[in-house]
């Protein structure tokens, strides 16, 4: 039954290329486009790790005479002390406004296309990883709402041990001590061996981090960005700088207009600083839907090919029928019945598109097998939006056959062998 | 004449005597070439612009400063000690401006509060863009120089702060300083040109930027004459090297380049930081590629159309080819009735492309757009129109000119 469909496909083996062809690159295309978007739903639906309600962003703008004051390669204590006047200034002058319920510090803001990476040895190893780094304050964590899976968040308890805290995340805890129990391990920001010459070992032991526990995820760049390794360091107002963003825990209900007071409040603090203040839930916004962008503009102009290809689809097959008027006639008259020739056709049909899926597939399946997309287009996605740009396609290619194939199967036998 | 009208009379026969396939072929022709045009009109309204930055052939833009040193390297844009100091002095250039690129800013006014794009220029920003001003006037040397609290707004904005109320004379508060509002703009969205608001670079909340040398500038460089434009890229090439950074020992060489519209794009996307060429014309290859292969399915598509309509008309072809018509002029006229149609295609695409452009600027996806499809553009498309025509009507033709008449006849394909 099979070879009885296959035999026409076969006999018109030319013709059918270049159809196949044609249907192989839709399919390529459609798969393209549904990939892109099944990754998006799926990177949608990871926890993000932290809460944008409520919250809201200062990013200061340092004057350079300011930030030479503040800033710098030399640790002296002259430098330190004036990053912990101002850290200290700014916390307490916003933690005595009323809105304000929490006052947190951080290197740069979430939800922005901001991204520091540094990367990490172990003591022993000279095998580095690499992961997002971000120093924060010990209030940055309750004020994002975060949640911790093993030990704690760093605290004052951290003062004075001759490390730097940090917390990393689940998957940096996997990639750097896959056998091993993260909490207490030392990883370094040097390579082991360099930059520890015998006159600076203290200020090497001071740029090693502890890890002091485990959380699940920070994806700064928001919804649709993919996880990566994330560590946190502790910044403790004895640091060498003095992070450039504050971020705010209000009271529930702030009203935007709050912003005016806040901004008086920063001026009364240093005058002579710019402040730039914003919402993430604002910044959460206009990064959600610049993300968005490229999948739009695709899936527009995916859509304006798919609609022509059904066009023509629908206009070849419209031909196709036309032509084969003879051999429908003759199958009717040999007693073929008229829903036969509507299944034949149809049928046909998806022989022909299977047979260009498969070929796509095949072409595709190469892309998770060699990893060469990484996670962007792991297995989920793979089998998801091949399923998907499937059943897409096999819609297409029988919505086209429908009125063909009915207007062929409606023939007489002998109005058809006559047409001849 | 003769000749040629009889092709026409077959064509327009040929046309109307399968509306349905007609339509369809007219369909998909129209599809591609309204996304073609789009983007071909997004792309020159970038490149090319018309309007505001409409001298664009007269001047260049120096956006970045490209610092090097031992295994480290920095990109940023210039302070205003580079411009001031090095770029000011150039013999090729009739003059210069700085500007700062859009940046957020809170306006506060009542008891709203938004979110502008703001842009710190100099006097002659408003001299080489050619803005449309609707209302008082744009900044102006002595704003500038006295570091007057004054600013520039865009109609958008004047409209959202005042509604019917005259914008000129209103003071708005700008990241907590009050500014007097001394002109409105009309919206725009090209490269150096958009933004919400402006404000005269003095006063900006520190002086510290005339001692820097990098920093958060953009240089526009107008030339006397389109001519001169080479003249500027090498004059800047022997400035580079003279620049002292702050920091000598760590920064010890400097690049600078000054680029057209195309050559900051390119020198973007193709990371050509170091060297003179920016890649203008590798980028422009790659459009093209993207173009031909965007256009290869609906080609394939309108050969798989054509294959099948040769079918039909094997026996109209039986019988020119018996009554000795040649393989060139059947040819011929399957590339005029493709031709034909791909133009009749081409002006469908033109209105339609003009309606999706209204619409993408009324929709407010691209903020403050206006595109227009100019006569360039419409000289793309028609070119764009035949091309595919020809792509399209190439290997039916060929195919057709193979059939030998008895086998056509007979029907025998």
């Amino acid at each position: 039954m099979f070879m009885h469909m296959f035999k026409p496909i076969w006999k018109r083996k030319s013709r059918n290329l270049m159809l196949s062809l044609e249907l192989l690159l839709a399919f390529l295309i459609v798969f393209a486009v549904t990939a892109f978007a099944v990754r998006y739903y799926q990177l949608y639906h990871l926890p993000v790790g932290f809460a944008h309600a409520n919250v809201w962003s200062v990013e200061l703008e340092i004057p350079e005479d300011a930030a030479k004051e503040l800033i710098g390669k030399e640790l002296d204590n002259a430098k330190r002390a004036a990053v912990a006047q101002r850290f200290q200034d700014f916390s307490r002058a916003l933690s005595a406004m009323p809105e304000v319920e929490g006052v947190a510090f951080a290197d740069y803001l979430p939800y922005t296309r901001s991204r520091w990476s540094s990367e990490f040895y172990l003591p022993e190893s000279k095998q580095a990883q690499l992961s997002n780094v971000m120093g924060v304050s010990d209030a940055f964590f309750p004020t994002l709402d975060m949640r911790i899976l093993k030990g704690r968040w760093f605290d004052p308890r951290d003062d004075g041990t001759g490390y730097t805290a940090a917390v990393i995340n689940s998957e940096f805890a996997r990639q750097m001590f896959p056998n091993l129990d993260p909490l207490g391990q030392l990883i370094s920001p040097n390579k082991p061996g360099e930059n520890m010459a015998a006159d600076n070992v203290e200020e090497a032991k001071d740029k090693m981090l502890r890890v002091v526990g485990v959380f699940e995820d920070f994806r700064n760049q928001g919804e649709y960005m993919s996880p990566v390794p994330f560590t946190f360091t502790r910044f403790d107002g004895d640091a060498k700088w003095l992070p450039n963003t504050i971020l705010l825990k209000l009271k529930a209900g702030t009203p935007r207009i709050f912003e005016v007071k806040l901004n008086q409040q920063l001026k009364l603090i240093r005058s002579n600083w710019g402040y730039r203040v914003a919402p993430l839930s604002a910044l959460r916004e206009n990064m959600l839907s610049t993300d968005l962008i490229p999948l739009i503009v695709l899936a527009v102009i995916a859509t304006f090919l798919l609609l022509m290809v059904a066009f023509g689809l629908f206009g070849v097959l419209w031909q196709n029928t036309t032509l084969r008027i003879p051999e429908i006639g003759l199958r009717r008259a040999v007693g073929a019945s008229a829903r036969w020739i509507y299944a034949q056709i149809i049928i046909e049909q998806l022989i022909l598109t299977s047979l260009a899926i498969t070929i796509g597939a095949v072409l595709l399946v190469q892309l998770p097998i060699t990893g060469a997309l990484g996670a962007q287009l792991n297995w989920t996605v793979f089998t998801l939006a091949l399923m998907i740009s499937m059943a897409l396609l096999l819609l297409l290619s029988t919505m086209c056959a429908l009125y063909p194939a009915w207007r062929a199967s409606r023939m007489t036998p002998t109005a058809a062998l006559r047409y001849a | 004449m003769n000749i040629l009208r009889n092709y026409l009379i077959t064509t327009y026969n040929v046309y109307t005597r399968r509306k349905l396939y007609t339509a369809i072929n007219l369909a998909c022709i129209t599809l591609t070439l309204v996304v073609l045009m789009v983007i071909t009109a997004l792309l020159q309204n970038v490149f090319y612009p018309t309007g505001v930055e409409g001298k664009s052939d007269r001047f260049l833009q120096v956006w970045s400063l490209v610092l090097t040193g031992e295994n480290t390297d920095q990109n940023s844009p210039l302070g205003f000690k580079t411009i001031d100091r090095y770029l000011r002095p150039m013999r090729s250039i009739e003059s210069i401006a700085a500007m700062t690129f859009p940046a957020p800013v809170s306006v506060y006014h009542g008891q709203q509060v938004s979110e502008l794009q703001m842009r710190y220029t100099d006097a002659p920003y408003w001299q080489i863009l050619d803005f449309v001003v609707l209302d008082g006037r744009v900044l102006n040397a002595e704003d500038v120089a006295q570091g007057k609290f004054v600013a520039v707004l865009n109609q958008s904005s004047a409209i959202k702060f005042f509604a019917n109320e005259k914008a000129v004379g209103q003071s708005l508060n700008v990241s907590g300083q009050q500014f007097q509002i001394i002109g409105v703009v009309e919206d725009v969205m090209h490269v150096n040109s958009f933004a919400d608001i402006w404000m005269p670079l003095t006063t900006q909340p520190s002086s510290d930027y005339q001692n820097q040398i990098r920093g958060i500038f953009g240089a526009l460089l107008l030339a006397k004459s389109a001519a001169d434009i080479p003249a500027i890229q090498a004059e800047i090439l022997t400035v580079a090297p003279h620049i002292v950074a702050e920091d000598p020992k760590r920064w010890q060489h400097a690049y600078l380049f000054a680029d057209t519209k195309l050559d900051l794009f390119a020198r973007a996307l193709l990371e050509h930081r170091y060297i003179a060429d920016s890649g203008a014309g590798t980028l422009l290859l790659i459009i093209a590629v993207m173009m031909l292969l965007f256009m290869l399915l609906p080609a394939l598509n309108l050969i798989n159309l054509n294959i099948g309509r040769i079918m039909e008309r094997g026996i109209e072809i039986g019988v020119r080819k018996a009554f000795g018509a040649s393989s060139n002029q059947l040819v011929l006229q399957l590339v005029i009735e493709n031709v034909l149609l791909s133009l009749l295609g081409g002006a469908l695409a033109l209105l339609l492309a003009k309606a999706v452009l209204v619409w993408i600027g009324a929709s407010g996806l691209i903020p403050y757009l206006q595109v227009n499809i100019n006569f360039s553009v419409f000289a793309w498309g028609l070119a764009l129109t035949i091309i595919f025509g020809l792509l399209s009507g190439v290997v039916p033709a060929w195919k057709m000119s193979r059939l030998a008449p008895v086998l056509a006849l007979k029907g025998a394909i």
